[in-house]
């Protein structure tokens, strides 16, 4: 397919197919570096304290953590909202991306729906550990039972169910029918017998049959038109948890497609903190190009600048209602208690994505490396804000309470953070990071040196 | 390529003319049939929002995609171009409207010697001097957004100077993000505030989304119609699938949203909330659900396949329906709270919808004229030309 | 055990133009096989738009109506409870879940089906011919049982004029 001149190259360095494969599975080769073992060792130590601060859960109870009345829920809730944002970049890249045929995902979309998968697992983590008890977890599916017993079905924690459940185990079949082809290069390239047997396992015996290929894009393509709307979804019935309520700061109807922009806005920040260092430190800057963090940065302006306009919205209708408890929850937010909090999602949020209007700003991979952290902490205390202040102060003054955080809910946090990271430096090592194929076949119409192509 | 002025015939003239003119005479006939002031206003209103919205997004789709850096929409750009010609006509339109007694047919917040608790909460915004100036605001930089945006893509035409390339895409954010606030401020005055006693944060975009669908529909018929009459060759089955394809998307996402706005109050059940639907769904039924058929289970169902996108034989159907199909949505926002349960559908309201429908025809044709059909020398023509996909 | 007669092209190019050298001579390839899917090649192939786009739409009709109904089911006659002056038939409520059941519903049957009809899955015996299709070479596999010397030849040498390397006789 013809593509303009004046486009910037997707892969530069002048590259082959042959060099594609070995660029991309290099990092998967050898031994692992110091670096990688520094960072597992680092998240295995967070890992490690998440496991005690489950254990002091589970066996002691929610008492050790911070909750009370009002407050019932806190950093549990913020860190299952945090998460489950994060993980909508990957299929907003996997699947959105790809309908709108932006050729430049093809770098990035398979550690992005790594990172979704991951970051879902993590997510899933607090509404379990939140029940207390944990045990009796399988309560939330329908299943027949004697107590004559079904869920509820009018209950937003119940959509969660279903939404959170479909979005992982769609995300994981999305990566993984993806991945396949890209196992079977794994596997021919493989020389150890043990690794070709594994990888041949795992590769379900792909063949790169042409057949089997066209079967492939037209699964490709129905997986991305089902993901895309189910992406939206699953952010917008988290939304539905705190909107169909009738508190102040919570009821109130902008909430779903302002999560969605809010996830997706925490989520490529998060792409952007892995990936530049990813590429770096996997030499993967020839695939992961400047033009790419670029085209990043401009969905983090756009997705923050929708995120801000929803807040001015917010206070506007909070005002025109009339409504002095809608009013007063949002002058709390600003003056109260929480102030700090509220400040600190405002600056990060706010202010420091509208840098990248700036082209220097959007081309630096240390501003973007620092805007993109600076995004992450303040989507974090969005939901810290929402959910909290909220809670802490609604309707009846001789209700209202304050929370504090107890070491075991940090602990929880820091733990799946280390889950986090574990499992990411793993996936680096086990699969490949770049979507060989997908590399391949845009690697003509828009690869460096195709720009001089006689043929097109 | 031949054919890349296009040449407004006395034929598009007249039809338009036609048009406007029964337009003219629904009006007539509703002034001295003694439907009432607020029916006629209503009905003015109505109009001149939808056929305004349809010709923002005309000026949305090209500012969209020169942001986006896309290539594909180049062959069909003109066309949204021409569309936004009608933003200063549906000024002018409501302009006449606010000061003819409109405003006081509308609003009942402007009557302030009967202002309830409610309603005296808001006069620092409901006022008619702030409600004006917003007005003012609005239009002037709608119509310098577009001229600018007009401008700079008409030199960029002459060489595909990169220059030009550059300004367009700076333009068109600049417009993009002083569409984004007032396209949510505007729906907030001229028809939130309708039902003044109501509010909902999330009816700005829902507005929006309505006028998205509806918009791209718009382009559609007005690309079959150039295509009908000879013009616009170089389209193909690509460019009308990938429109096909956001009518199909922008479809689903009104009705998302739709239903976000919807199952929120109604779950919540708070009386203050509840109010905007019950008269709804109790005086206008039909009308509240047709408009959930119409734009979200005809595209939703008709437009599934890979086919039934490329071919203007299954789109342009579809594209009529979600046009007559936001048209009642646009109803349904606008009647309940001026006119109540005196509403109808007949004359005046079909009358003068094809009067608005004949003026938008006439603004648009003849801006189409005034320039190349096609940016031939725009650095993204040739992609927009040679493009074809696997899916 | 089959023979086949393998040769393997460096650019899909050649690889399309070979494939239609082929089937003008009235030749169908068993097998096409390449490291990337390749824009073309389904039509140069005379290939059929899948049917999986049909499994998967109904699937989700059915995901859809399963889960629609269940509800309305449980909240209607299984146990019906007053969940605050809600009606007991909630289409509201009832929405989300009977989405996600449709978008569960219509992207696993269609992957399932997709892994059958291509006879691939955890442990699936396939014969990969040339392990390099996996990195840069594009393959044309032709079934070689039943021809003879003269048809090889006319095979091979059709083979040869779109550039194929590495034609050889393979099992």
């Amino acid at each position: 397919m013809y593509v303009s001149p004046i486009r910037e190259p997707l892969i530069k360095g002048n590259k082959d197919y042959s060099q594609v494969t070995r660029d991309i599975m290099a990092p998967m080769a050898g031994k692992p570096s110091k670096y990688w073992y520094m960072g597992m060792a680092l998240a295995g130590a967070a890992a490690l304290m998440g496991a005690w601060a489950s254990y002091e859960t589970v066996f002691n109870g929610i008492g050790t953590w911070g909750l009370n009345k009002t407050i019932g829920w806190a950093w549990d809730i913020t860190n299952f909202v945090w998460w489950v944002g994060i993980g909508h970049a990957g299929t907003f890249i996997s699947a959105i991306l790809l309908l709108f045929r932006q050729k430049w995902r093809t770098s990035i979309n398979r550690s992005a729906e790594a990172m979704t998968l991951i970051a879902i697992a993590c997510a899933g983590f607090f509404p379990l550990i939140h029940m207390g008890r944990l045990l009796l977890g399988f309560f939330i599916f329908p299943y027949p039972n004697t107590r004559d017993l079904w869920v509820n079905f009018n209950s937003p924690l119940l959509w969660d169910v279903f939404a959170i459940t479909t979005y992982f185990l769609v995300s994981l079949v999305f990566w993984y029918v993806g991945l396949i082809p890209d196992i079977g290069t794994v596997r021919d390239k493989a020389k150890n017998k043990i690794r070709k047997a594994i990888y041949g396992f795992l590769s379900f015996g792909w063949t790169g049959s042409a057949r089997h290929w066209s079967r492939h894009e037209t699964i490709s393509l129905v997986l991305a038109g089902l993901a895309a709307p189910l992406v939206l979804s699953v952010h917008t019935i988290v939304s539905f948890d705190f909107a169909t309520s009738v508190i102040p700061g919570w009821h109130t109807t902008i909430f779903p497609p302002y999560f969605v922009s809010g996830a997706i806005f925490s989520g490529f920040a998060m792409v952007l903190t892995l990936l530049i260092v990813a590429r770096k430190a996997l030499n993967l800057e020839d695939y992961i190009t400047i033009n790419h963090i670029e085209s990043m940065n401009k969905i983090i302006i756009l997705t923050g600048s929708i995120v801000g306009i929803a807040y001015l919205t917010e206070f506007f209708i909070a005002w025109y209602s009339g409504v002095e408890y809608e009013q007063y929850a949002f002058f709390n937010r600003a003056f109260g208690p929480y102030a700090w909090a509220y400040w600190i999602m405002m600056t990060c949020n706010v202010i420091t994505p509208q840098l990248f209007w700036f082209k220097k700003i959007r081309t630096s991979l240390i501003a973007t490396f620092i805007i993109s952290i600076f995004v992450n902490i303040g989507m974090w205390f969005e939901r810290f804000v929402i959910v909290v202040t909220s809670l802490h102060r609604d309707y009846l003054p001789s209700s209202w309470s304050m929370y504090k955080p107890t070491l075991v809910e940090v602990g929880l946090y820091i733990g799946t953070l280390g889950l986090f990271f574990t499992l990411f430096l793993l996936f680096i090592r086990i699969f490949p990071v770049i979507a060989i194929a997908e590399v391949k076949s845009v690697l003509k119409s828009s690869g460096e040196h195709q720009k001089h192509a006689h043929h097109e | 390529m031949d054919n890349n002025t296009f040449i407004l015939s006395k034929k598009v003239i007249n039809i338009s003319l036609i048009m406007i003119a029964i337009g003219l005479i629904s009006l007539a006939y509703g002034y001295f049939g003694g439907l009432g002031a607020g029916r006629i206003a209503a009905n003015i209103l109505m109009n001149t929002f939808y056929f305004l919205g349809i010709a923002l997004i005309g000026l949305f789709f090209v500012a969209v995609h020169a942001i986006a850096e896309s290539g594909w929409q180049v062959s069909v750009q003109r066309i949204g171009e021409a569309m936004s010609r009608f933003i200063p006509v549906g000024g002018i339109l409501l302009l006449a409207l606010f000061s003819l007694g409109g405003l006081s047919s509308l609003y009942e917040w402007t009557h302030t010697e009967h202002l309830d608790a409610i309603l005296l909460k808001k006069v620092g915004y409901l006022n008619v001097p702030f409600f004006m100036i917003r007005f003012f605001i609005y239009f002037a930089g709608w119509i310098i957004l577009a001229w600018l945006i007009r401008k700079t893509s008409l030199k960029l035409d002459v060489d595909g100077d990169k220059f030009y390339f550059n300004r367009l895409r700076t333009v068109s954010a600049i417009f993009i993000v002083f569409y984004a606030v007032t396209s949510v401020t505007s729906s907030f005055d001229w028809l939130m505030s309708i039902d003044a006693h109501w509010f909902s944060t999330l009816y700005g975009w829902y507005v929006f989304s309505s006028m998205l669908a509806s918009g791209t529909a718009v382009i559609i018929i007005l690309l079959y119609v150039l295509k009908r009459m000879g013009y616009m060759t170089h389209v193909n089955a690509e460019h009308v699938h990938d429109l096909g394809k956001y009518l199909f998307g922008f479809s689903i996402f009104w009705a998302y949203l739709w239903f976000s706005q919807y199952m929120l109050i109604w779950y919540a059940n708070i009386p203050e909330e509840t109010v905007y639907f019950y008269t709804r769904l109790k005086y206008f039924n039909t009308i509240f659900f047709l408009n959930l058929v119409l734009n979200l289970a005809v595209p939703l169902l008709v437009l599934m396949t890979r086919n039934s996108k490329r071919m203007f034989a299954v789109l342009l159907p579809v594209s009529v329906v979600v046009f007559i199909g936001h048209w009642i949505d646009m109803y349904q926002i606008v009647m309940p709270g001026v006119v109540g349960k005196e509403a109808g559908i007949g004359l005046l309201e079909i009358g003068l919808t094809v009067g608005y429908a004949g003026l938008f025809i006439l603004v648009f044709f003849h801006s189409l004229s005034k320039a190349p059909l096609v940016p031939k020398n725009h650095p993204y023509f040739k992609e927009s030309i040679e493009y074809h996909t696997n899916y | 055990m089959s023979k086949f007669i393998s040769a393997y092209y460096h650019d899909e190019e050649d690889l399309i133009k070979g494939v239609r050298q082929i089937r003008n001579q009235g030749i169908e390839p068993a097998d096409v096989r390449t490291p990337f899917p390749v824009h073309g090649l389904d039509k140069a192939m005379g290939m059929k738009r899948s049917r999986l786009t049909r499994v998967a739409f109904a699937g989700g009709a059915i995901g859809g109506l399963i889960g629609f109904f269940f509800q309305a089911w449980v909240f209607t006659v299984a146990y019906p409870i007053n969940f605050g002056g809600k009606p007991f038939f909630a289409v509201p409520s009832f929405m989300p879940v009977t989405f996600e059941m449709t978008v569960l519903f219509a992207a696993f049957s269609m992957v399932i089906a997709f892994f059958i009809h291509n006879k691939l899955g955890p442990g699936a015996k396939t014969i990969i011919y040339d392990e390099q299709v996996t990195d840069d070479r594009f393959q044309i596999l032709i079934e070689a049982d039943d021809l003879d010397e003269p048809e090889q030849q006319r095979i091979e040498k059709a083979l040869k004029e779109a550039g194929a390397q590495g034609i050889q006789l393979t099992s």
